[in-house]
C-alpha cells in the first residue's frame, strides 16, 4: 500500500492562490506525472507531498496514513531534485548513507543498500567519488540512488531530466522507464516536458493556471483532450484549429466543414453556433476528391520519415498537415485535405471539449 | 602606429610598477627600520645619522626581553584570549547566521537589522560599560574577562549569514527529505561547506583579537594578565626608555601575526575582501 490521496488541498503563497480545491489520487504502483507549462503549480503539488510546502487546506494520505502535518523526513518518501543537490563534500556512497544514517540503520544494513543500489544503477566503481567528479548523466543516477537506497512508499522527481543533453535525456528516460518497472513503485513525476510525460506515464495530470484541466492515460491525453488547452498544450506539432458552424439537418447535428461539406457528429453536445474543430496533424489526410478543406501548401518541413505541410486553407487559417517522408508535394501545390472524423475533437467557447466519442 | 601605442602601454605599464615599488619601500622600510634597530646596540640606535645596516649585530635585546619580561607569560594570554574569541566567534556567528538565513522564525528580520545595526555603535562607546560590568563580575585580570567584551564582531554574522544565503535552498530540503535535524544539517551538510571560508575568517579574527589593544589595557591591571601589545609598553626601567629593547619586544609581538600571515595569506587576503565589503 503506498497510494497518496490528496483531498481538496488548498495552497497560497501571500495572498496569491496556487493551488484551489485539488483532489487527486496516485495509486499505489502508479507512474503519474504531472505536467503543465511554469506557474501551473505542479511544482508546488510535489512539494507539498514531500513536506517541503505546507498545506493550507484539505488532507494528504500516503500508504493510508494521515501525513499533513508530518515532517518531509517522516511521510517515507524520496525526492530526485532538478540539480539533484548532492551533497559536495561527500562521496557518492556518503550522499546515498546519510538518509540512513539519519534514521539510525546499522553500518552493514546501510552498506548492503548502497551496494544494491549501485548494483541496480550499474554505479558500482563510482562510489568513492565526489559529486564534482561525476558527469551531469552520473550525478543524475546518484540523485535517484540516493532515493531508492531509502525504500520509501513513493518517489518524487522534479523535472530530473531538464539539466541533461538531448541524447543523455532520452537514454535516461528509457532507464526510468525500466527502473520503474522493476521496482513496480509509486512515483509521481513533475515535468513541462510533454515527450516525458508521454512515454513515462500511466497516467497524466495537466494542470494549467492552479487547476487540473485533465486526468488520463497518455492516449486518452492525446486522443480525447478534454480541453482547448490540454489539445494544444500536448502534441508536436501542436493540434491544429479551424472555426467552424454547427448545423442541424434533420435531427441529425454536425458541423459544416470549411469546404461547406456537412459532417455529422452524433455523439457531440452541440448548441448552435459557432464552435472549433481540433485535429491533430497526422489525422488528416490528402486526397483527390471529396474534401473536407483545400488549400495551398506554404512550408514544407521534411523530417525524414514524415514531411509536415503548413496549407493554408482557402476558407480558414494555416494548418499543419503531416504528409509521408517522400511527399511529392511542393511548395504552392493545391491540395485536398479529408478529416479523420473518429479524431476530430470539438471545443465550445468555454475551450470544453463537445465532443469525446467517435463520429459516423 | 602600433607601435608607438605600444610604447606608450609599455611606458605606462613601467611608471605604475615604479610607482607601485616605491610605495611599497615606503611602507616597508619602518618594519625593516624596526628589525634592524632592534639588532643594535643602543648607542648604535641613537646616532643622529641613518645606519642601513648595524656595525654590531647583538640579539641581547630579544635576550632580555624574553629573560627580563613577563613576555613568556603575556604570550600565553595572548594566546588564550586570541584562541578563545576566535572558536567562540565563529562558531557563533556561524549559528546566528545559519539562523537568520536558512530559519523561519518569528522577528527574523529584526534580528538581522539589530546586528546591522550594530555596526553603527563603535566598540569604543561601550568600554565604559564593559569595564563596571567586568568589575562587577570580579573578571578583571582574567581571560574570560579578557574575551567576553571581545565577542563582539557583528561582521562575521553578516558574511556567514550571505554565504548560507548563497548556498541552494535543495540543499536544506534535500537533507529535510533524508531526515535530518536541523542540528545536523547543520553541521553535517552546511557547515562542511564552508570550511574555505571559515579559516580565513579564523585567521583574521585571531589577527584582530592579538592586536586589540583598547580592552586588553583595561582589563589588565597587573603585569600577569597582560596581553603581549599590551605588555611591550612596559618594557622600559627606571633609567629611561631602551628604544632597541622596546623594539625587539614589538618584533616578538608581531612575529606571531607575520607568521600566521605567511603562512596563510591567501585565506587572509579573502577574508578581508569578504569583510571589506561589507565594513566598508
Amino acid at each position: 500500500m503506498s497510494d497518496i490521496k490528496l483531498s481538496n488541498v488548498s495552497k497560497t503563497f501571500g495572498i496569491v492562490s496556487v493551488i484551489d480545491d485539488l483532489t487527486l489520487t496516485v495509486k499505489s504502483g502508479e507512474f503519474l506525472v504531472l505536467l503543465g507549462p511554469s506557474g501551473s503549480g505542479k511544482t508546488t503539488i510535489l512539494r507539498m507531498i514531500a513536506g517541503l510546502e505546507t498545506i493550507d487546506k484539505g488532507t494528504l494520505e500516503i500508504g493510508g496514513q494521515r501525513c499533513e502535518s508530518l515532517p518531509p523526513g517522516q511521510r517515507q518518501v524520496a525526492m530526485v531534485f532538478q540539480n539533484y543537490a548532492l551533497y559536495p563534500h561527500m562521496s557518492v556512497s556518503g550522499n546515498m548513507a546519510f538518509g540512513l544514517e539519519n534514521i539510525g540503520l546499522g553500518k552493514a544494513e546501510i552498506a548492503a543498500r548502497i551496494a544494491a543500489a549501485a548494483k541496480l544503477l550499474e554505479m558500482t566503481s563510482l562510489l568513492e567519488r565526489y559529486p564534482a567528479q561525476l558527469s551531469g548523466g552520473q550525478r543524475q543516477r546518484v540523485a535517484i540512488g540516493r532515493a531508492i537506497v531509502k525504500q520509501p512508499k513513493a518517489f518524487l522527481f522534479d523535472e530530473p531530466l531538464s539539466n541533461l543533453d538531448a541524447a543523455l535525456r532520452v537514454r535516461t528516460r528509457v532507464e526510468l522507464a525500466q527502473l520503474h518497472q522493476r521496482l513496480q513503485s509509486t512515483v509521481v513525476y513533475v515535468t513541462h516536458d510533454q515527450t516525458e510525460a508521454m512515454t513515462l506515464a500511466d497516467r497524466v495530470v495537466v494542470l494549467n493556471s492552479r487547476h487540473v484541466e485533465q486526468i488520463g492515460t497518455p492516449m486518452e491525453i492525446y486522443h480525447r483532450p478534454a480541453t482547448r488547452f490540454v489539445a494544444s498544450f500536448v502534441g508536436s506539432p501542436a493540434m491544429n484549429f479551424i472555426q467552424v458552424k454547427t448545423k442541424l439537418n434533420g435531427k441529425k447535428i454536425g458541423i459544416v466543414a470549411p469546404s461547406g461539406k456537412w459532417i455529422t457528429l452524433p455523439n457531440a453536445s452541440l448548441g448552435k453556433g459557432d464552435v472549433e474543430l481540433g485535429i491533430r496533424p497526422e489525422s488528416i489526410s490528402i486526397v483527390d476528391r471529396d474534401a473536407d478543406a483545400t488549400g495551398q501548401v506554404k512550408i514544407i518541413e521534411r523530417l525524414g520519415e514524415r514531411t509536415l505541410l503548413h496549407v493554408q486553407l482557402d476558407k480558414g487559417p494555416l494548418i499543419i498537415v503531416q504528409d509521408s517522408g517522400l511527399s511529392k508535394l511542393n511548395i504552392n501545390s493545391p491540395v485536398k485535405l479529408k478529416f479523420n472524423v473518429s479524431q476530430i475533437s470539438l471545443f465550445g467557447p468555454d475551450g470544453k471539449s463537445s465532443l469525446r466519442s467517435a463520429a459516423s | 602606429m602600433m607601435g608607438s601605442r605600444f610604447q606608450i602601454t609599455k611606458l605606462g605599464a613601467w611608471l605604475i610598477t615604479s610607482l607601485t615599488v616605491l610605495i611599497a619601500l615606503a611602507w616597508v622600510f619602518p618594519l625593516y627600520w624596526g628589525v634592524i634597530s632592534s639588532l643594535k646596540p643602543e648607542d648604535e640606535v641613537v646616532r643622529p645619522y641613518i645606519e642601513l645596516w648595524p656595525q654590531t649585530l647583538t640579539f641581547d635585546h630579544y635576550y632580555s626581553a624574553l629573560t627580563k619580561s613577563l613576555i613568556g607569560l603575556w604570550y600565553i594570554n595572548s594566546l588564550a584570549t586570541a584562541v578563545g574569541v576566535t572558536v567562540i566567534t565563529i562558531f557563533s556567528s556561524m549559528l546566528c547566521g545559519y539562523a537568520i538565513s536558512q530559519l523561519n522564525f518569528p522577528g527574523r528580520r529584526y534580528l538581522h537589522i539589530l546586528i546591522l545595526a550594530c555596526f553603527m555603535v563603535p566598540t569604543q562607546t561601550l568600554i565604559i560599560n564593559h569595564f563596571v560590568l567586568m568589575a562587577n563580575m570580579h573578571l578583571l585580570n582574567t581571560w574570560l574577562g579578557m574575551i567576553l567584551p571581545q565577542l563582539i564582531y557583528p561582521v562575521i554574522i553578516i558574511i556567514y549569514k550571505q554565504f548560507f544565503d548563497g548556498v541552494p535552498k535543495e540543499f536544506r530540503e534535500a537533507a529535510l527529505m533524508d531526515n535530518a535535524s536541523e542540528w545536523r544539517i547543520f553541521y553535517r551538510v552546511y557547515m562542511p561547506m564552508n570550511w574555505g571560508i571559515t579559516t580565513a575568517l579564523a585567521i583574521v579574527v585571531f589577527i584582530w583579537t592579538w592586536n586589540n589593544f583598547l580592552w586588553p589595557f583595561l582589563a589588565a591591571t597587573q603585569n600577569e594578565t597582560m596581553t603581549v601589545p599590551v605588555g611591550i609598553t612596559q618594557v622600559y626601567n627606571a633609567f629611561g626608555v631602551y628604544y632597541a629593547r622596546r623594539l625587539a619586544a614589538a618584533v616578538l609581538a608581531a612575529l606571531p601575526v607575520v607568521l600566521l600571515y605567511l603562512f596563510f595569506q591567501r585565506q587572509v587576503t579573502q577574508a578581508i575582501t569578504l569583510s571589506a565589503g561589507i565594513k566598508g
